[in-house]
């Protein structure tokens, strides 16, 4: 039951919405507070996430699965920005690449690499050297 | 006369060199987002939104505009050649279009939809340029209860002809209003749902969750989906069409390019729905309706002239209400915004210099449309045989790199990183992003307007209905609201069905 389950998500999410506005503040009519808007969108949004879940109440449907390589390309974009930092523009773009390059399409492990490392060459001189983007270096100095 | 004189100021701005550049780049990236199957003018603005931050506004507007209306006619290239639309808006053009193709007539079905779309685009620049001033003129008497009300009735708009469940387009705007408070309050300067997280102090930055929710996601999605494409591999000849051609297509090019216009000023209309409508009236005006899907060129002609005069008819609320009418203006508006402009009836006096080079911008960018989609075709169906294994990668790493270089933030990657998943799953359960961002974007005119009205009448809510224009603009909203319990479709899902049928 998706719809279930995402009503039920977007309640949660109304939840704290709703709380956060009440901390801001709601001032008076005459003078809103900064939680003014949220307060009452949130509440809305509550509303309506209960009526979601209600519209979905028994209605069987079962969303495709995810496909796998959607998955990694997912996890790697993520790892991507938490490694970019540490490991520097070259290295973190060049694995992210060859990442998806094989997810893409099964290709040879030297076509990958070699393909790879174009990318990531043509990506750096072109943001890097023509448009001035200050890519980090990360632990190894390039 | 004063229009014309303008004009004249305007091709003066537009003809500097790099005013000029940045149209072309603009439309060579719109012909070639068009081109791809899988990417529409709301990804492809959203990718190259981080570029604005690196151009002369006026440039990088013409540039985004260029981006806008170069994919209506990129769009039509993929239909005819390898039945998939480059966008929902070339939908239509697959059913005549690509029939054409496989009777050898791929060369006229092109050359009428590059010709129909250049005489459309150019009317709707000149409608652009009546029109725009007059509803900005208009729009001065607006105040704060006038601008909420507004607000109201373009969400509702949106919401109500989108594609998706009505329900959950308006969570989703909830959802993109509450997204729009997150930062600084502007009147208490208090942080609001930061949760202690410094990058979140200046709020939700329109171009990470543009890039993540139309660009990111949709890559997720076409990776999980096997895109078969079957290209007609004949040689493309004749692009010319013949006289006979031309007297088929003369009447559906005018009727598509008035219904395209007039229907693309209507919020949430956008460019798909006038392309349906004038499929429709093209089949209902035809002496042999029976062929229309067997490769008609009146069937080519309408809907290609009516998605491009859509999209000037979308620019008018934009550029002189500061109303976006659908995402692709949603996110041009926030570039204006990133830019430092501030949309609304005064942008076009105050900034004469950017209404004027961007009308301006369109007429030349129509020609040189045509010069891109007409000699240089081979080009383009060479770029669609590059297998999308390749091309997915280029455009993740060029979302990465694009939000990494707005702030050389690592954070900034990350955040786009996550509204590019929450977009992935906000398509596979069914949640519209267009209300969302559309949200997030008219956010700070409905929160500032709301709280506005509300100090003016001492804390009335009554204001918002007393004043005749604000009562107009709700009262349009409430009729969209309460439409479905008097017809039996929401207004514009009929010409959305026919897509989902064929």
């Amino acid at each position: 039951m998706p719809k279930v389950k995402s009503g039920i998500f977007f309640f949660g999410l109304s939840l704290l919405i709703l709380w956060e506005s009440l901390r801001l503040g709601l001032g008076v009519s005459t003078e809103p507070g900064p939680g003014f808007m949220s307060f009452c969108t949130g509440a809305i949004l509550a509303v309506l996430s209960l009526a979601f879940v209600y519209s979905g109440w028994g209605v069987r449907m079962t969303a495709p699965p995810h496909a796998r390589r959607v998955i990694l390309a997912m996890a790697a974009v993520f790892v991507y920005s938490l490694v970019l930092d540490y490991l520097g523009f070259i290295i973190a773009t060049f694995l992210l690449v060859a990442l998806l390059f094989h997810l893409g399409e099964s290709r040879r492990w030297w076509a990958v690499i070699a393909m790879s490392a174009l990318v990531t060459f043509l990506g750096y001189y072109f943001f890097g050297t023509l448009l001035h983007v200050f890519f980090p270096r990360g632990l190894f100095g390039f | 006369m004063e229009a014309l004189q303008s004009l004249a100021y305007g091709f003066g701005i537009f003809f500097q060199p790099v005013n000029l550049l940045y149209c072309f780049l603009g439309v060579l990236m719109g012909t070639l987002v068009g081109v791809l199957p899988g990417l529409g003018p709301a990804a492809a603005l959203s990718l190259l939104l981080p570029t604005i931050y690196h151009v002369p506004p006026v440039s990088a507007i013409i540039m985004l505009f260029g981006i806008c209306y170069g994919t209506a006619y990129g769009g039509s290239t993929t239909s005819i050649l390898v039945n998939i639309p480059g966008e929902i808006s070339s939908v239509v053009t697959c059913f005549d279009g690509y029939q054409m193709a496989k009777q050898g007539r791929a060369g006229p079905a092109l050359g009428i939809a590059a010709f129909g779309s250049f005489i459309a685009g150019t009317f709707g620049v000149v409608g652009l340029m009546l029109f725009a001033p007059m509803l900005a003129n208009f729009a001065l008497r607006f105040g704060p209860p006038e601008f909420f009300s507004l607000a109201v009735m373009s969400l509702t708009f949106v919401i109500f002809i989108g594609r998706g469940d009505v329900l959950s387009g308006l969570m989703m705007a909830c959802l993109g209003l509450v997204m729009s408070t997150a930062g600084m309050d502007r009147f208490t300067s208090q942080p609001r749902f930061t949760f202690g997280i410094p990058a979140l102090l200046d709020g939700f930055e329109l171009v990470f969750v543009a890039m993540g929710v139309f660009g990111l996601s949709e890559i997720f999605v076409n990776l999980g989906q096997a895109v078969k494409r079957e290209t007609i591999d004949t040689k493309i000849k004749n692009l010319l069409p013949s006289r006979r051609d031309w007297k088929d297509s003369a009447k559906p090019i005018a009727r598509g390019t008035l219904i395209g216009f007039f229907l693309g000023i209507i919020p949430g209309v956008g460019a798909a729905i006038p392309t349906f409508l004038s499929y429709a009236v093209e089949k209902k005006f035809s002496r042999y309706p029976e062929k229309f899907g067997t490769g008609v060129i009146e069937g080519v002609a309408g809907p290609e002239s009516a998605n491009n005069a859509a999209y000037s008819g979308t620019f008018i609320p934009m550029l002189s209400l500061g109303i976006p009418t659908n995402i692709s203006t949603s996110i041009i508006l926030g570039a204006l915004m990133i830019l430092g402009l501030q949309p609304g009836p005064l942008l076009i006096s105050s900034k004469p210099e950017l209404f004027w080079g961007v009308v301006a911008s369109m007429y030349v960018g129509n020609v040189m449309l045509v010069v891109l989609n007409l000699p240089l075709i081979g080009l383009w169906v060479q770029i669609l045989k590059v297998p999308y294994s390749i091309l997915y990668v280029l455009i993740v790493l060029f979302c990465e790199i694009g939000a990494y270089s707005v702030n050389n933030n690592v954070s900034d990657v990350l955040l786009m990183n996550i509204f590019g998943v929450a977009g992935y799953f906000m398509k596979r359960y069914e949640f519209e992003g267009a209300p969302l961002v559309l949200a997030l974007v008219l956010g700070p005119m409905f929160e500032n307007s709301l709280r506005r009205s509300l100090i003016i009448s001492d804390g009335s809510a009554a204001v918002f209905f007393t004043r005749p224009i604000s009562a107009v603009f709700l009262a349009l909203a409430l009729a969209f609201m309460i439409s479905p319990l008097f017809t039996r479709k929401r207004i514009g899902r009929e010409a959305l069905e026919i897509e989902e049928q064929d």
